[in-house]
């Protein structure tokens, strides 16, 4: 079994096109085998004729394994072997081994293999048995000292037993990426990375709509202030959640946690990662007092200024992403809280307006809700983001 | 020149007698022209008169005296005909022996030659091991050598060594094992040795399973599996420097020991490198032992009992696989 590719520990024979006496060329495509990858041929080392093919179909082969024998003059089996690729097995050598101590269940399995040989480094186990996510004490011992969590051995492929990640397959992935460009995460990268990677241990779900923007923007331009349309959006989300408190409830062990306030956070983006202030008590902030601590807020994040108390507490937070142009999402609430409201980019569509009889000029905006599906479920969701379209659909109330 | 294991526990006692003239032979049938129930003393009455000397048939009299003359500055060897009988000696070795030197600090440098473990036939009181029983006592200094230079050396040790020493000498070697030459200095006592380098899996033992394990190693080579073999040498103290940096290695422990399975010296290993050398580990520490029951006459249910090449491999293997 030739090695098929980088990641690549085994392949299924598929197909042999070849039986015992044939005549091959080199470089002849004899077997076709399957990996997680792609259907590959393997090829005739040399010129010569098939002696016996032990490979079966359907099975699988770690790479090094004998699939089969080509007699060979002298001369081309001379020319092969200074050709021999790196991995080279010593199968032929070893015995089929009487493993008593395999199961049953695994026994005909893991037989049909052993006289295949082992792979360095580990012996052949079918990948569906247990282990694949199983991270050994000594590993994992590793991984702390190097700061690391299960999220960074995610592009790993493991070569040890039912494919679980060795110490070796680690240190490997550690030495390929020293030959890369390679710089410290910066604090704020490193704690949006963690919170993030913390947050998408839960169940998380999303629901959105499409909302009409036109009365928010004509009710922007009758304020002094001009609020943009995400804290319009984050006073929307105040109200709904002061009428229906509950929507924000955390979910811990058995208990339910409900905050006694309406704090609500806003993200906003600062050099490299996110921050989000806390809106203290928003459903009982006017409008305009919003816009004055937004203000405020954003210019001691930019200067990286807010602390952490300042972003505690929030029990939901508002991304306005619509403000890069993009026009939905399906951002993740933090890790504390249960819903993340999202505002997409406003844009004309023509609506039917059903008493005129035709499409009309309508400024439309994508609004997603995200939420764990531990504490709320779609509709108790979806009640609340109709809540919020509803409201900001008659800005004059907020 | 060939020497068999028992040859250099023979020869060891004869360079203590003829170096050291506080040294002398104490047991049963020792002396005269028998020469021991295994001829470990053979021909020695008759080149050393009057120092190895016969006893009644009564091993607490027998580790009493001992210890008596001991405290009086003499440095007794005895031999007990089998390594199950010292259980009739168990106050003396461990009430009395184990913690005089603590109460009065005066030592006792006695040495207890056990023939311990299995052979072919053997039964229950002629086939145990009797090592972990002595380690857990505090006070002794327990002794299983694998090879016949550390049977030679290790025993010379042994008589040197101020406190207790508790020296478990595997029947099964007695014969099987054979060496070109005896050395004349072996490794320090209670440091460990490593039997084969590997890199993949640690197995622990020591005495015969020592080179049981060393079978399964050279076995296993050629499926490209490369098994270290720590020879722990003494049980007490037990080297867990050596087996945390062979772990440290191979992120795989298995630990193989003769006797029963209830605590003992592998549970000892495993509970050190579990609790040591926990970020060490890619695989949960496997455990052989005889099984817990008395040990069998019958040659085929005592192979059964006895962990051999053929169990260790398999876990060996499995181990492997985890």
């Amino acid at each position: 079994m030739p090695q098929l590719g980088e990641s690549i520990a085994e392949a299924t024979i598929v197909d042999i096109k070849v039986k015992p006496g044939d005549e091959v060329a080199v470089d002849q495509e004899i077997i076709d085998v399957e990996t997680n990858k792609a259907v590959m041929g393997v090829t005739t080392p040399c010129k010569g004729k098939i002696e016996k093919i032990t490979a079966q179909l359907k099975e699988t082969y770690p790479i090094g394994s004998v699939l089969g024998y080509v007699e060979a003059s002298e001369a081309d089996a001379a020319r092969f072997k200074k050709q021999a690729p790196p991995p080279q097995t010593v199968a032929e050598e070893i015995p089929a081994r009487a493993d008593q101590e395999v199961k049953p269940a695994r026994q005909e399995k893991v037989a049909a293999r052993d006289g295949d040989g082992a792979r360095p480094g580990g012996l052949p186990v079918p990948a569906t048995l247990k282990g694949a996510s199983f991270v050994s004490p000594r590993v994992r011992a590793r991984m702390a000292e190097l700061q690391l969590t299960p999220a960074d051995l995610a592009a790993i492929t493991g070569t040890g037993a039912g494919n679980r990640v060795t110490i070796k397959d680690l240190e490997n992935f550690l030495h390929k990426i020293d030959s890369q460009s390679v710089k410290e995460a910066s604090a704020i990268r490193a704690g949006v990375a963690d919170a993030m990677r913390r947050s998408w241990t839960r169940p998380l779900s999303t629901v959105g709509s499409s909302v009409n923007l036109d009365p928010v923007l004509q009710d922007r331009q009758s304020r002094d202030t001009k609020p943009g349309p995400g804290l319009y959006a984050t006073r929307a989300l105040a109200l709904a959640l002061a009428e229906s408190p509950t929507a924000a409830a955390k979910l811990i062990g058995n208990r339910v946690v409900q905050s006694n306030s309406i704090d609500v956070g806003v993200a906003v983006e600062a050099e490299d990662g996110i921050m989000v202030p806390v809106i203290r008590n928003a459903e009982k902030t006017s409008l305009a007092d919003l816009v004055k601590k937004y203000q405020e807020l954003v210019d001691l994040a930019r200067k990286r200024r807010i602390s952490p108390d300042m972003q505690a507490g929030g029990i939901a937070t508002v991304s306005n992403f619509g403000t890069f142009g993009v026009e939905w999402g399906t951002p993740i609430p933090l890790p504390d809280q249960t819903l993340l409201l999202g505002l997409g980019a406003g844009k004309k569509v023509p609506s039917w307006d059903e008493t005129k009889k035709e499409f009309v000029p309508k400024t439309e905006a994508q609004i997603t809700l995200s939420f764990d599906h531990r504490s709320i479920d779609g509709g108790g969701a979806a009640r609340l983001l109709k809540r919020v379209i509803e409201l900001l659909e008659e800005p004059s109330k907020l | 020149m060939s020497i068999t294991y028992l040859e250099a526990i023979r020869e060891a006692q004869a360079r203590l007698l003829r170096d050291d003239e506080r040294v002398f032979i104490y047991g049963q049938d020792v002396g005269g022209t028998f020469g021991g129930a295994f001829k470990a003393t053979k021909g020695l009455a008759k080149e050393f008169p009057n120092r190895v000397l016969n006893t009644p048939i009564s091993e607490d009299a027998i580790v009493g005296t001992a210890i008596g003359a001991a405290i009086k500055g003499m440095r007794p060897i005895v031999e007990m005909q089998f390594a199950d009988f010292s259980s009739t000696a168990l106050n003396q070795i461990l009430n009395h022996a184990g913690t005089h030197y603590w109460r009065t600090n005066i030592p006792v440098p006695i040495t207890i030659r056990l023939p311990s473990g299995g052979t072919k036939g053997s039964g229950p009181f002629h086939s145990q091991s009797m090592e972990s029983i002595y380690a857990h006592y505090p006070g002794l200094i327990v002794m299983t050598p694998a090879t016949v230079e550390d049977a030679y050396t290790m025993l010379i040790d042994a008589v040197a060594i101020d406190d207790p020493v508790v020296y478990c000498e595997h029947k099964y070697l007695y014969y099987h094992l054979k060496a070109d030459k005896l050395p004349d200095k072996g490794l320090p006592t209670g440091r460990a040795r490593i039997a084969r380098e590997g890199r993949d899996l640690t197995i622990v033992t020591y005495s015969a399973m020592v080179q049981e394990s060393l079978a399964v190693a050279g076995e296993l080579a050629r499926e490209n599996l490369e098994i270290e073999v720590v020879d722990l040498r003494t049980v007490k103290p037990l080297d867990t420097d050596t087996v945390l940096a062979s772990v440290a290695r191979t992120g795989r422990l298995l630990c193989v020991g003769e006797s029963f399975p209830w605590g003992g010296a592998t549970a000892e290993v495993i509970a050190r490198v579990t609790s040591e050398g926990f970020h060490l580990l890619d695989a949960a520490p496997v455990r052989i032992n005889a099984k817990d029951t008395p040990i069998p006459y019958h040659p085929n249910l005592w192979s059964a009992h006895r962990p051999g090449a053929k169990m260790i491999a398999a876990k060996a293997r499995a181990l492997l696989k985890e």
